[in-house]
């Protein structure tokens, strides 16, 4: 293929645009995402409005907390596929602990947040201490959770969020921005400072980047890599609740196409498959991506199968871009 | 009859084989010595069919032949017991040893009564008592050994190649493995034997041919050469009379200083025996060795990367009870790896990060730590060590192989620890890089910290360390200090020739 003189410049402008994402995988994001949205209104010019702005920027925020985890995880090295399990079941015991009031979101947090450090720490433990590939492991745990989802609902969820909290989530100040943004406020700050200004964010790189020269450094790998693994699991079930908070109502495996979204805006932000590589606000400029790669799909009023025929062939070509770097360990 | 002629062998810019020969006449034991690095095992890989020679002629029965491969070997007549094994762990013994010789039944089927007949025959052969459907990886090391060796044997080949496969082996099994080996050198087999231990070239060889720096040195029979020559020609140095050593009884411990660290029976099965060592503070010890020998596994032990097994171990006047390097780097103990690449260097992050990996390691994990706080401290022992490393926030991958030791010496030594082992540190790093890891050990030592480095290569050691201890099949051999560090005491302890393991008597 490399041969073909019709097909060169296309490999040649291809390896341009890969070394480009490879070397400023945030700014190739933020790109990607608005020339996605840009064709978007260009071929349907009812996508833009302030309003439509206002929605792709919520989904934006809620699929950057839901992937705050998975880009801590994937830089130690590991893979989370239990975020988007959690997430829905999260979503599920809101809505049946709440019964559409205020006064019972401290309970339904208490109870999100000990289910999320619960899968998280048989998360890190299974692939830690038994060995098991992370990608196997997290894919199992998150069904199980999911059965078991339907095993204590009997298929048909209850309830309904209360009222207050659900405005904290979708009230629109000054028409447009959401109210979602409020909990970035307290949200982004904390994931920079686990990631950047933490001992427990140091030590994260150094298990990703080599986990046997971090053990004979004296970091307990182990611990650090369940440690990930559970905030992933608290920020997935905090991010299932704000989710349904935007819903209103829940409904079994509502959230789960999060754990693909998730991974690849991760990897699409320049976090490495291999560890020890990422950053946070490349994690958000892929959320970005993501979001305005469906909002095409949908926008485009395409058929269900054809949509999501193009978004897997387009995370095929995401992937082989991103992933033309060598592999850290050789 | 084998023969291989002007072997030529690199490995990347290393030479392992520069024109060396071997012959192999039938009915004969061959001793084929050398130290690390002389290209003995690479010769014995050529002839087994795992490497290609670049240069040279292999011939049989004055055939010139080519040995592309394993199974190319086996067709020559030509079967291997490799010092690491051939036998794969996952399978069972019965499986291993018919491993392509399955006997055919009906149909191309195997015959698995006849197999369990002929494996019995084997093990009854050699004296090996295991369950035939035992997996491999559930025996002991010496039993896989001797199953490595029955698996050769079990080929009826006309040259058999044994590659230090005394090593892990009980003295009964050594005994059953001579007559074994005797037995087919009454049939007209040509035997090829590695080993390190002298004792056993004179008891059991008939002919040895030593290499040097991948060079044929010296042919001869054993009747007509002694130890001394032997290493001679294995090192290029004569080792001493054993009559002057006895003389010098020089222990070189320092006196009016502290005890660090002090071992005392010290066993890591299966690699460590008995070890006894005690190193002051401020000392710097050396360990020395031939490859192999415990080295590595002893360092890790007191780091508390290895089971201890047996003996005690008293640090800083405490029992020594790391149960993992987070309690050893707690306790003041550093260390650097000379496996880089696996071991120590953390290659897309940055030279400042590397530097305050120890740093980073130990603390409260929720703990302020800013890139800046991580930079001045890098910057900070970068200026005190005088190491001249690349920008600070380049990644390590960008240095060079003595750089990014210095790097990993620099960060343990920015942590100040009081004893700091180093295993191998300077394998693979430039004369001059050397010499500034060494000065800045030395300053280190000077300012109480204790340092043991253990060094594949001697002529380091005699530079840097105040006592070195030799280790031989997981003991020690000998502790040489002051007037006792010559070449000559060095290179006899590393062979094993020393008062207590001169008869190269295994457990």
């Amino acid at each position: 293929m490399h041969n073909s003189a019709v097909l060169r410049p296309i490999t040649n402008l291809f390896g341009k645009v890969s070394g480009f994402a490879n070397r400023n995988p945030t700014r190739m994001a933020i790109i990607l995402g608005l020339g996605l949205y840009a064709f978007t209104v260009f071929q349907v010019p009812g996508a833009f409005s302030v309003q439509a702005i206002s929605t792709l920027f919520m989904m934006t925020l809620l699929l950057s907390f839901a992937s705050a985890g998975q880009t801590m995880v994937l830089i130690g090295g590991g893979m989370d596929f239990t975020v988007g399990a959690v997430m829905s079941v999260a979503a599920m015991i809101t809505t049946s602990i709440m019964r559409g009031e205020d006064g019972r979101f401290l309970q339904a947090f208490a109870v999100c947040m000990l289910l999320g450090a619960a899968v998280g720490f048989i998360n890190g433990v299974c692939t830690t201490k038994v060995g098991l590939p992370a990608l196997v492991v997290t894919l199992a745990i998150g069904n199980v959770v999911t059965r078991m989802s339907y095993l204590v609902t009997a298929g048909t969820p209850v309830g309904r969020v209360g009222p207050a909290f659900a405005s904290s989530v979708i009230y629109r100040h000054f028409g447009f921005i959401p109210s979602l943004a409020l909990y970035a406020l307290i949200l982004f700050p904390l994931v920079f400072y686990i990631l950047y200004r933490s001992r427990f964010g140091r030590q994260l790189y150094l298990v990703g980047n080599n986990p046997e020269a971090a053990r004979l450094c004296g970091i307990n790998v182990n611990k650090i890599k369940t440690i990930s693994y559970m905030i992933s699991g608290m920020l997935s079930a905090f991010t299932g609740m704000l989710g349904v908070g935007m819903l209103q109502a829940s409904r079994n495996q509502m959230f789960d196409a999060y754990a693909y979204q998730s991974l690849i805006a991760v990897v699409v932000g320049g976090t490495s498959f291999a560890g020890g590589v990422g950053t946070y606000g490349g994690t958000i400029a892929g959320s970005m991506v993501m979001v305005m790669l469906n909002n095409m799909l949908t926008a485009l009023n395409l058929s269900q199968r054809v949509r999501e025929i193009t978004l897997g062939l387009v995370l095929v070509l995401i992937l082989v871009m991103y992933n033309r770097r060598k592999g850290v360990r050789q | 009859m084998f023969e291989t002629k002007e072997m030529g062998k690199r490995f990347d810019a290393v030479v392992a084989l520069n024109g060396a020969s071997l012959k192999a006449y039938p009915g004969e034991i061959r001793a084929l010595l050398g130290s690390n690095g002389s290209g003995k095992s690479t010769m014995i890989k050529i002839l087994a069919g795992v490497y290609g020679p670049d240069s040279g002629e292999i011939s049989v029965d004055g055939k010139v032949v080519s040995i592309g491969s394993g199974t190319a070997s086996r067709q020559h007549g030509i079967a291997t017991a490799f010092q690491e094994l051939s036998l794969i762990p996952t399978m069972s013994v019965l499986d291993n040893l018919m491993l392509g010789s399955e006997p055919k039944g009906k149909f191309g089927m195997v015959d698995r009564a006849e197999a369990r007949q002929k494996v019995q025959a084997l093990l009854d052969r050699f004296g090996i008592d295991c369950d035939m459907d035992a997996y491999i990886q559930t025996l002991m090391p010496s039993t896989q050994t001797m199953l490595e060796v029955a698996k050769a044997v079990s080929q009826k080949p006309r040259l058999l190649l044994l590659d230090e496969v005394t090593a892990p082996l009980y003295h009964d099994e050594i005994q059953v493995l001579f007559r074994i080996v005797r037995e087919l050198k009454a049939d007209g087999v040509s035997i090829i034997y590695v080993t390190h231990r002298m004792s056993e070239i004179f008891e059991l060889c008939d002919q040895v041919t030593i290499m040097r720096s991948g060079e044929t040195v010296k042919e001869a029979s054993t009747n007509e050469i002694d130890l001394d020559e032997i290493v001679f020609h294995m090192t290029g140095q004569y080792p001493e009379a054993h009559a002057e050593k006895e003389v010098a009884g020089d222990s070189g411990e320092p006196t009016g200083r502290e005890v660090l660290l002090d071992v005392r029976n010290l066993a890591i099965f299966p690699s460590v025996w008995d070890v006894n060592m005690k190193a002051y503070k401020g000392e710097i010890i050396g360990i020395a060795g031939l490859q192999g020998q415990g080295q590595p596994e002893f360092i890790r032990s007191l780091l508390g990367a290895a089971q201890i097994t047996g003996g005690s171990v008293q640090f800083d006047g405490k029992k020594l009870d790391f149960k993992s390097p987070v309690d050893a780097v707690n306790g003041g103990v550093g260390f650097v790896s000379g496996d880089r690449k696996r071991e120590a260097v953390f290659p897309v992050r940055s030279i400042s990060e590397n530097i305050s990996a120890g740093k980073i390691a130990s603390g409260q994990l929720g703990a302020y730590m800013t890139g800046k706080f991580i930079k001045e401290f890098s910057s900070g022992a970068v200026e005190k060590y005088n190491i001249k490393i690349g920008r600070l926030e380049n990644p390590a991958s960008s240095l060079s192989g003595g750089n990014q030791q210095k790097l990993v010496i620099a960060r343990w030594i920015a942590m100040n620890p009081t004893l700091l082992l180093l295993d191998d540190p300077t394998k693979g790093v430039d004369v001059h890089s050397r010499r500034e890891i060494h000065k800045i050990l030395q300053e280190c030592a000077a300012g109480g910290m204790t340092v043991i480095i253990s060094s594949s290569e001697y002529e380091e050691l005699f530079g840097i360390a105040d006592r070195i201890y030799v280790f031989f099949e997981g003991r020690v051999s000998d502790m040489l200090a002051g007037a006792r560090k010559t070449d000559e005491l060095l290179v006899a302890a590393m062979m094993g020739m020393t008062g207590q393991n001169k008869d190269g008597e295994a457990m």
